[in-house]
């Protein structure tokens, strides 16, 4: 038996076993019924099957994980902003996992393997040395930062799954819970992250008194979020889009360092790089300079 | 009956078929036309599975491997060209022996990795059927019609042009249109100089990109002084009528590339199941 064939059967027992009450599973309410397997938005577990939009079709989770209920693209599909009001009913087992893999791809699978003891984990640096392009630079993100990027970018309030990598090896932490959901190797979404961020870092900061030190840009980005807060708009800026002031994730790293004033000294500046490095990328490369490649 | 979908015929070995698409942080419309020719190929009933998977969402290439679970996998790109990321990106991330055509194995299981749909040689015959239809035009009009093929083009990789003058030749040798020139965006001759040097009256312009987005549907039509495709696709132009069709990647006859992709990498597809979308 293959492992996800064995998988698919823990998970079919694990939501079996819950009985009527079924199982959450990330943002989701999975149970059995007289006529098949139900998920379900958590949220929706309450609201009555007359009021949800229903589907017996495993290829309808596609269309549902594609956009938020404002209807944003959704690339990251464990972001928490799986849309309500539908419902898949009816499914086989093999409906089951093939609509959770569109709801949440390969999650139970991950899951098994860490409960196995079978989730073969990939950390950083190996990330790391395996992009190229306009990725290629990547690695030289001091461990610091790539560990508030984790912060900005992996926890619970962007992104469900766990992070089980570290910067060398596995990361260290508590069993995990038979509910969640480990995340064995930084994601696309990361990767471009900490390409912003190196990009961050690499400007010159100064000493701006009890914030620590700041970089003009930096500065520019608290002074635009102090803006929007209070003209009272709402700005919403794509989750994926690292080039805007205001994205999520930029403001969660800028947070971090404002937290701890102390730390944060800029990333040494590779051999061969020319400067200044700020308003990176460039529409010339530098010579030399990794953050632009040819793609 | 429900035994022998998606088998290899006589072999009864499962197939898969994994498209490959770029995908984006920002926007939906890189992935549409993954999840149509993917739904599209479902429909042909000759796969016991097909996924897509992308470089920028998920599901990922890193774990698309793990959604599928027939040993005979067919990986088909659904990219213009060859270069950077069929040949570099796609492999290394599928941890796959080497790019297209190669045949990797891991455990009890086949991976066949197909060239990318741009380079068939049933584009220019698709792009031309394409092109008639979406200007509404009898083979008698598009005798008297200019067509236009754009590429992106780059510097970089001479591959990326290449692809679009081959479809261009094969096009020219249909003999349908009065003309088929080629134009770039990124690199000579540009967009703009060769519609401008063309004498129709009537030109279809057809973007030789895989998705809709920012370059067909405002840099493309800004730049010539056309429409966005949101607001119609024939305009007026200096005394002349500009058809601009939508991207070749979103036709719907790509699909059945794909299929023929993965058939010619050794996929079994019993006769009737391919070809009949799009006589390609």
């Amino acid at each position: 038996m293959s492992d996800v064939a064995a998988a698919r059967d823990a998970l079919v027992r694990w939501i079996d076993e819950a009985g009527e009450e079924g199982r959450t599973f990330l943002q989701l309410r999975l149970d059995r019924t007289a006529d098949g397997y139900r998920i379900r938005h958590e949220e929706d577990a309450g609201v009555g099957e007359s009021d949800l939009s229903m589907a017996a079709d495993p290829l309808a989770a596609r269309d549902i994980a594609l956009t938020t209920a404002e209807g944003e693209h959704r690339p990251l599909k464990t972001a928490p902003n799986l849309r309500r009001g539908w419902l898949l009913r009816g499914l086989s087992e093999r409906e089951l996992w093939t609509a959770l893999d569109y709801l949440y791809p390969a999650a139970a699978l991950h899951r098994y393997r860490e409960m196995e003891g079978t989730l073969e984990i990939t950390p950083w640096r190996e990330v790391a040395d395996r992009q190229s392009g306009i990725y290629s630079a990547v690695g030289l993100l001091e461990e610091e930062a790539v560990e508030r990027a984790v912060e900005a970018c992996c926890e619970d309030a962007v992104c469900l799954r766990k992070v089980r990598w570290g910067i060398s090896g596995a990361r260290n932490g508590s069993a995990a819970a038979p509910e969640s959901v480990p995340c064995p190797e930084a994601c696309s979404i990361f990767v471009s992250f900490a390409r912003s961020v190196l990009v961050q870092e690499r400007r010159p900061r100064a000493a701006a008194g009890p914030l620590g030190t700041l970089s003009e840009a930096e500065a520019e980005q608290i002074r635009a979020a102090v803006e929007a807060a209070g003209a009272g708009t709402a700005v919403t800026v794509r989750e994926g889009e690292f080039s805007n002031p205001l994205n999520q994730r930029r403001l969660r790293y800028l947070s971090a360092r404002l937290a701890d004033p102390e730390m944060g000294s800029p990333v040494p500046r590779p051999e061969g790089l020319r400067e200044p490095c700020d308003g990176c990328p460039r529409p010339e490369p530098c010579e030399g300079c990794p953050l632009v490649a040819d793609v | 009956m429900q035994m022998n979908v998606g088998t290899a015929d006589g072999s009864g070995k499962m197939q898969a078929l994994i498209i490959v698409g770029h995908g984006s942080h920002l926007s939906a419309t890189s992935s549409a036309p993954v999840y149509r020719h993917a739904d599209s190929v479902r429909a042909l009933g000759a796969f016991a599975e097909v996924r897509e998977c992308f470089w920028k969402e998920e599901p990922s290439l890193r774990v698309v491997l793990d959604l599928v679970e027939a040993d005979e996998v067919f990986v088909v790109p659904l990219f213009m060209s060859e270069g950077y990321f069929t040949e570099e990106v796609i492999p290394r991330e599928l941890g796959l022996d080497g790019p297209a055509p190669s045949i990797t194995r891991i455990g009890p299981r086949t991976i066949h990795y197909c060239a990318p749909v741009g380079t068939h040689p049933g584009m220019s015959r698709l792009i031309l059927r394409r092109a008639e239809e979406t200007a509404g035009l009898s083979d008698e009009e598009a005798g008297s019609t200019g067509l236009l093929v754009i590429g992106h083009g780059t510097e970089r990789n001479p591959r990326s042009s290449e692809v679009v003058y081959e479809v261009a030749a094969g096009a020219r040798e249909e003999n349908l249109f009065a003309s088929v020139r080629v134009g770039f965006l990124d690199q000579a001759p540009e967009v703009d100089d060769v519609l401008e040097a063309m004498n129709e009256e009537r030109i279809v312009l057809v973007p030789f990109f895989v998705a809709e987005g920012w370059h067909t549907q405002e840099t493309i039509p800004d730049d010539l002084g056309i429409r966005r495709p949101d607001a119609g696709r024939v305009s007026e132009l200096a005394g002349r009528t500009i058809y601009y069709t939508p991207p070749v990647g979103t036709f719907p006859e790509v699909a059945d590339i794909v299929v023929q992709r993965a058939r010619e990498a050794g996929a079994e597809i019993r006769s009737g199941r391919s070809g009949e979308m799009a006589h390609v």
